[in-house]
């Protein structure tokens, strides 16, 4: 992954989610983004589907058991838009 | 009930020379009835000339002279007066437009000329309503709460006779444009013929001269005085003052707003000898009961009033003082003791729906509260983001978080701790630690205050604001935090966010103008230093002092943080003409 897509999608994760006291350093690409690691939740799931959908033209199924495989850490994300973005 | 008020006769038949008031400082002087009766006329032909009898008047106006005078002077057409809380714009605007005009010390207010010999009009009906408060509680929108003659009435001369001021020089450290001040600093005066104190007194080193003056002077008659305060100037009673003095001049303290904490009400009678006394109520009820902490912790009714619990544990009353004569519930929970006393055990539970669930707020601050680095926490519904709370935290002192880490780590640690109890969507996502419990000068967390701590959400041009106090009028210390996502750090070097210096110089400008220390137009800067760089996550104390120069406004300013020093000098405005627009 480009240093410059992890910089804007860990910039993309603290906007869209108004995570005030995390800073792109506090990511570590390889933790878990969910409960463990940053701590995200369900409905921050449905957040960030959507801003996926309007940054890079990725769709997801909130329910497959893949989309839960692309939120596992963020550089599961990155690989996620590499090969999905059409924009 | 009869079938007119009596309340007129009480500026309407008086001695001409009696002191109405008293202005303190420099030298004592008197200001007689007379010169009031003046003030009253002078009211009058403002009044007669911007509309008929029968209109509504926005009123805002700190002096209680001209405050009392304009009030008798609506009264007495026949008239209702409208008191906003504050005179923030937000909180006039609503108002003004369903009004005839506006009234005092406030932006577009009409203010009187000189004085005149003023009228009496007819006798006053009791149902007739005196006037409407617009007071914002801790959620939403000012309410509209209107009071009639006989309300006023019935309250004053319960007062009168239960705690009679006898004579004595009403001091007063609040707003009058609530029910509380309006009650006790301005119409029991008013009505019992007490003098109250012109000068205002709303810093503890003003009251102190006045009361220590007051002890030794010969020429203010009476010389002993009842003050009208409220929780923040009592909890903040410095001491190093020497209060003894002072003490022997004070026959009675009287706090509403909030309850006083027992520490604070042990530290005010410790510095003042005097008892204490609080006075439990709201503006929709007037006084409903008192204590006095150093006697007993449990509340007293009023005489006439009724206080019983109801089956969900509210209180419900039935007052001589409430609108209607059935009963009323009030948000507040409460346990009964023997003879009609009772104890209040906070506020019913506040509910929220957040991400579909139904939750106990007031459960969740008692759960926060249990983490052994916080005193108190206050979780919050904010208004745009129905899918996440708020929460404002005072931590231990030693716990509150300085720089980034430190904050991120104490959030992580606070999130772990309800995380045992809660599903993580509930959990609270904007974090807002506070040194000082931010409250206004009743004491209260209302929601402009709520408001401002979450700011910064909505507007990344701003820090975030977490308190500001005042040590004198001139003199502002404000709590301040580097929000992570601020717009300034963007690409002012890249990879090393740091906030510009010109934006720290654009903040100081603004918080004057917001705290009303000194507004005008930016002039020049002197003997600015930038020092430390500041980070983004870094909280720091802004303090603000303001000197009125003969080239303008002269602003010095310091800011400081954990690692000392980030920013001072002095910032000269030119102050705007009356009559500029700002």
């Amino acid at each position: 992954m480009t240093h410059s897509l992890e910089l804007e999608l860990k910039q993309m994760i603290i906007d869209t989610l108004e995570l005030e006291d995390v800073t792109p350093d506090d990511i570590d690409p390889d933790a878990p983004l969910f409960v463990e690691g940053l701590g995200l939740d369900s409905i921050d799931a449905l957040e960030l589907g959507l801003a996926l959908q309007k940054h890079y033209g990725i769709k997801l199924d909130a329910e497959s058991d893949d989309t839960r495989q692309h939120f596992a850490s963020l550089n599961h994300l990155a690989a996620l838009v590499e090969a999905r973005r059409v924009k | 009930m009869t079938d007119t008020v009596q309340l007129p006769s009480a500026w309407r038949q008086v001695s001409l020379e009696a002191a109405f008031g008293w202005h303190l400082l420099p030298t004592p002087e008197a200001v007689t009835w007379q010169t009031f009766h003046g003030r009253i006329g002078a009211w009058q032909v403002l009044l007669g000339s911007l509309g008929e009898p029968g209109s509504n008047w926005l009123l805002h106006e700190h002096d209680p002279l001209e405050f009392a005078a304009a009030l008798v002077a609506i009264w007495e057409r026949g008239d209702c007066a409208w008191l906003p809380g504050d005179d923030r714009p937000g909180s006039l605007a609503p108002l003004a437009s369903r009004t005839r005009a506006r009234l005092g010390d406030i932006e577009q207010g009409y203010r009187p000329g000189m004085s005149h010999p003023p009228c009496w009009g007819e006798d006053f009906s009791p149902q007739r309503i005196a006037l409407s408060l617009y007071t914002s509680g801790s959620t939403g929108q000012p309410q509209r709460i209107d009071k009639t003659f006989a309300q006023l009435q019935a309250e004053l001369t319960m007062h009168a006779d239960f705690w009679p001021l006898e004579n004595r020089l009403v001091i007063s450290q609040v707003s009058h444009q609530h029910i509380y001040g309006l009650l006790f600093a301005i119409l029991r005066p008013l009505f019992e013929h007490a003098p109250i104190a012109l000068t205002p007194c709303r810093y503890p080193e003003r009251l102190n001269a006045i009361l220590t003056h007051l002890s030794s002077s010969r020429t203010v008659r009476p010389s002993t005085a009842v003050l009208i305060s409220a929780p923040p100037p009592l909890e903040r009673l410095p001491t190093h003052l020497t209060w003894h003095d002072a003490a022997r001049s004070l026959h009675r303290v009287h706090s509403s707003g909030a309850p006083l904490t027992t520490a604070a009400s042990q530290h005010a009678f410790q510095l003042l000898n005097t008892p204490i006394q609080e006075i439990y109520g709201s503006s929709e009820t007037g006084g409903i009961a008192w204590r006095d902490q150093q006697m007993e912790e449990v509340w007293c009714p009023f005489p006439g009033v009724e206080v019983h619990k109801d089956d969900t544990g509210l209180l419900y009353l039935r007052s001589p003082f409430l609108a209607s004569n059935g009963w009323e519930r009030q948000a507040d929970r409460l346990r009964m003791v023997e003879n009609g006393r009772f104890q209040l055990l906070g506020r019913a539970d506040r509910i929220a729906k957040v991400g579909g669930k139904r939750l106990s707020l007031t459960a969740m601050d008692q759960s926060l509260a249990t983490h052994p680095k916080v005193v108190f926490a206050r979780t919050v519904e904010l208004p745009d983001r129905r899918h996440r709370l708020g929460v404002i935290v005072q931590p231990t002192s030693d716990s509150l978080p300085h720089d980034h880490n430190a904050r991120h780590a104490l959030i992580g640690s606070l999130r772990a701790h309800l995380s045992s109890t809660y599903p993580s969507t509930v959990v609270p996502r904007y974090w807002r630690f506070v040194d000082d419990w931010p409250s206004n000068s009743q004491g209260k967390l209302t929601a402009p205050l709520i408001v401002r701590l979450f700011r910064d959400l909505d507007d990344t041009r701003l820090p975030r604001w977490l308190g500001s106090r005042f040590s004198s009028a001139d003199h502002c210390d404000i709590q301040l935090e580097i929000p992570e996502r601020l717009r300034y750090l963007r690409g002012h070097f890249p990879g090393n966010p740091v906030v510009p210096g010109v934006v720290i110089i654009q903040w100081v400008i603004a918080l004057a103008h917001e705290e009303g220390l000194a507004t005008g137009t930016f002039q020049r800067m002197e003997r600015v230093r930038f020092m430390q760089l500041l980070l983004p996550g870094d909280r720091a104390s802004l303090s603000l002092d303001k000197a009125e120069t003969p080239s303008g406004l002269r602003l010095t300013f310091t800011l400081s943080g954990e690692r000392g020093r980030h920013a001072n000098g002095q910032i000269y405005l030119t102050p705007l003409e009356p009559g500029d627009d700002e």
